[in-house]
């Protein structure tokens, strides 16, 4: 439900960081230079010893339903182990960027908090973040984490994000309405508009795949999954690659299933993940993306549809699968931190382990390590096995570059889409525009 | 605006108040009992709340549109001098001209021109009810000017949802509109017309509330002879209640200015306006969205600037004008 992990940040969430909105051009500017020394991690497997010292904790709110239970426990082992205590504080995904950067700015981060994969190489490119390449090494968990989030965590190959959790993003669907329509999870491109037009003959009401405007992560498997690119990275710069006949031509499919199939609807348009998934609760809608992370929020917000969720991974053109962004957490450590050795011990113990493995029973995402990965798949939940599937088998980051975190910042593909979606623009031109905008980002540097 | 012009009022040297009883702090023994600093001293406190919360962020803005900074700057500090680079990217960028200015501008207007009307009749109204029901009727309309802007935009918001809100039914209802085809929130004109809405309700009660006590203070014996002599509602309006509320309606007419044309939150909140239908930024949003979305504050704030001396210059011609006749 929440876009998490992403950076991009829904109207209605936004609404509490916004209120005041006026005054938010004056509160930027009450910031002026950072503190913060050069924080290093010096012990990274030792026994460390924190009695006495409290660590201040960020954490997302939202992700897990319940956190805090987690982190009394969190907090009692953390105590056992370094004689330190935690204060742990919960912040909102949607004001969390905001937060952090005027923190930045007022030198007043914590000492470790979770990030989202794409903030880490924004704030690692400020200099917030402590460089965690060699404690990780030290410790011996280098070789066991989930690649894309390492990917997305490395800054001029400096690791600055230990992998927490990870979660993607596949098809979820209605299991009693594709047996009603006698039709099976689609494999291909052909095979998914025959099942749409399937459920629409059946309830022409029925919205059978919803194209949410505001939602970039939903196109971007069709970009992918055609062999098309967001951005391409040559010696160091990139370049837009949005407007390549690959990646329209998987625009053109996807905005397709609402301009020429009509799977959607026009209020869609302007829709964001939230909207979709509360159109799915609601019971009008047949299959949409969606994160792993959703089907429990789906349950919690009408439980009439207990038994009735199915996930399948997002079907290639011509069979196999589209690639889909891999989002997630990483833990950092802000070099403001007067104890980096201690700060790495509780990431260690968080991102590690029964206390790493319990947090993705808790919240519906996978666990950063490879090992945790492969013993969830196994246990072959059908809500959670297609995930994993599309995680280990098609995972994908968007451009590691602070630079794309800008493009994001501007909702350049989000623009892109309702163009399309309103009949403003056909795909070609709209993807046009969208290339050049990244591009100018790009260059500007 | 207000606190600035209360300030210097006693500031010595004016010439009017020595015709009235001399002053302890002007008479020559004055000086003993009040010493010229302190006023200065008792203004203290409020100046330097003024000056931090007020004047300290405003030049802030100003040097940062002056130089690149983005969230690398904001962490270290320094300075990284641009000269005019963003009000060159600025001006040289369409959205300027064929987006943000012409939205901010004419939104502007037509909300200032209906929330004052619409104000000033709830206003004359409210005058000739009887105590009760215009107790009634103000407590009505304080409702709408006590909702705050989030909460008022996300009830507009749903009110014309297009999949299933309120108005959308009843178009659907009665044959003119289609929720298979229509979104109004994707097309500038509605999306306007919707945060029109908005602002001209979340507005009209401060207009109606000022020019009702403005009403109240106009002598009724003037309006009775003007009655007299045969002088309609229309003519008594323009030539006696008009010219003698001028004040009141400069006020008015300069607050709303200065809201409507900073409008943001209403902007931003509603689908699409967060920056994904480009056609709907106004310079609010967009200064919001370069600088905060994107970390490019020197731009953001350089588009901060523009949208200050815009309104700077508007207010100050409309005042001009205003009080010009007048004074003639």
């Amino acid at each position: 439900m929440r876009v998490t992990s992403t950076g991009a940040r829904g109207a209605r969430g936004v609404a509490r960081g916004v209120v005041g909105g006026l005054a938010a051009l004056g509160l930027m500017t009450a910031c002026a230079g950072g503190t913060g020394g050069d924080a290093e991690i010096s012990t990274a497997d030792g026994e460390v010893d924190g009695s006495g010292k409290t660590l201040t904790v960020w954490i997302m709110e939202g992700t897990n339903p319940d956190a805090e239970p987690y982190f009394e426990e969190v907090g009692a082992a953390f105590e056992e182990e370094t004689g330190a205590e935690l204060d742990v504080q919960f912040v909102p995904w949607a004001e969390a960027h905001d937060k952090f950067v005027k923190s930045i700015a007022g030198g007043t981060t914590p000492d470790v908090a979770e990030v989202g994969t794409t903030w880490t190489p924004e704030f690692a490119d400020a200099g917030a973040l402590v460089d965690l390449t060699g404690a990780v090494e030290d410790a011996g968990l280098a070789d066991g984490l989930v690649p894309g989030l390492v990917e997305a965590g490395t800054v001029e190959d400096e690791l600055y994000g230990m992998p927490w959790y990870s979660g993607v993003r596949s098809v979820i669907y209605r299991t009693d309405l594709f047996e009603q329509a006698g039709v099976e999870p689609p494999t291909t491109w052909d095979e998914l508009v025959e099942v749409g037009e399937a459920l629409e003959q059946q309830d022409p009401e029925m919205l059978a795949f919803p194209v949410a405007g505001d939602s970039e992560f939903g196109v971007a498997p069709f970009i992918w999954g055609n062999g098309g690119e967001l951005a391409v990275e040559e010696d160091g710069s990139w370049t837009s690659a949005v407007d390549s006949p690959e990646a329209v031509e998987g625009i053109e499919f996807y905005t397709g299933l609402a301009t020429e199939h009509g799977f959607s609807s026009p209020a869609a348009t302007t829709w964001d993940e939230a909207d979709l998934s509360d159109a799915f609760a609601r019971g009008d809608v047949g299959m949409m993306v969606a994160g792993s992370w959703t089907p429990a929020a789906l349950l919690e917000a009408n439980p009439d549809l207990e038994g009735k969720i199915g996930a399948f991974p997002i079907p290639g053109p011509d069979g196999g699968l589209s690639p889909s962004f891999l989002g997630g957490s990483h833990l950092g450590i802000f070099n403001t931190t007067e104890d980096p050795d201690l700060a790495f011990a509780l990431v260690r113990l968080m991102s590690t382990g029964e206390l790493a493995e319990k947090w993705g029973d808790q919240s519906g995402y996978f666990p950063g390590t490879t090992a945790l990965l492969e013993e969830i798949e196994a246990e072959g939940d059908p809500l959670v096995a297609p995930f994993a599937q599309q995680e280990r088998e098609a995972g994908k980051s968007v451009p590691v570059t602070p630079l794309y975190g800008q493009v994001q910042g501007k909702k350049t593909v989000s623009a892109m889409l309702q163009e399309i979606l309103s009949g403003k623009a056909d795909a070609a031109t709209a993807a046009e525009q969208a290339a050049a905008e990244m591009d100018e980002i790009f260059q500007r540097g | 605006m207000t606190t600035t012009q209360a300030a210097p009022r006693q500031e010595p040297g004016a010439p009017e108040p020595q015709e009235r009883s001399p002053s302890p702090a002007r008479g020559s023994g004055g000086g003993r009992l009040t010493p010229p600093w302190l006023p200065w001293l008792l203004q203290a406190p409020a100046l330097l709340v003024l000056g931090g919360l007020l004047v300290y962020p405003l030049l802030w803005v100003v040097t940062l549109a002056f130089q690149d900074f983005n969230l690398r700057e904001l962490r270290t500090g320094g300075f990284h001098w641009s000269g005019l680079d963003n009000f060159r990217e600025i001006l040289g960028d369409s959205t300027l001209w064929q987006v943000a200015l012409p939205n901010t501008v004419v939104f502007a207007a037509v909300n200032v021109a209906l929330t004052v009307v619409v104000g000033t009749l709830v206003a004359m109204l409210l005058l000739r009810l009887g105590p009760w029901l215009r107790g009634v009727l103000t407590g009505a309309i304080m409702v709408a000017w006590a909702m705050p802007a989030v909460t008022g935009t996300y009830v507009w918001v749903y009110i014309f949802d297009t999949s299933d809100g309120m108005v959308m039914r009843l178009l659907s209802t009665l044959g003119l509109a289609d929720p298979d085809t229509t979104n109004w929130f994707t097309d500038r004109a509605a999306f306007f017309g919707i945060a029109t809405l908005n602002v001209v309700h979340h507005g009209f009660p401060f207009v109606a509330i000022t020019v009702l006590a403005g009403l109240l203070t106009v002598p009724k014996e003037v309006l009775e002879s003007a009655e007299l002599d045969g002088a309609g509602a229309w003519r008594r309006f323009w030539h006696i209640t008009f010219p003698l509320m001028k004040p009141i309606f400069a006020v008015v007419v300069v607050l709303s200015t200065i809201w409507d044309f900073k409008v943001f939150t209403q902007i931003y909140l509603m689908p699409g306006g967060s920056g994904t239908n480009r056609e709907v930024l106004n310079l609010g949003t967009w200064s919001y969205v370069t600088a905060l979305s994107q970390n490019r504050y020197g731009s953001g704030a350089a588009i901060a600037v523009v949208l200050t001396l815009l309104l700077l210059g508007i207010t100050l011609v409309y005042l001009r004008t205003l009080f010009k006749q007048e004074e003639l």
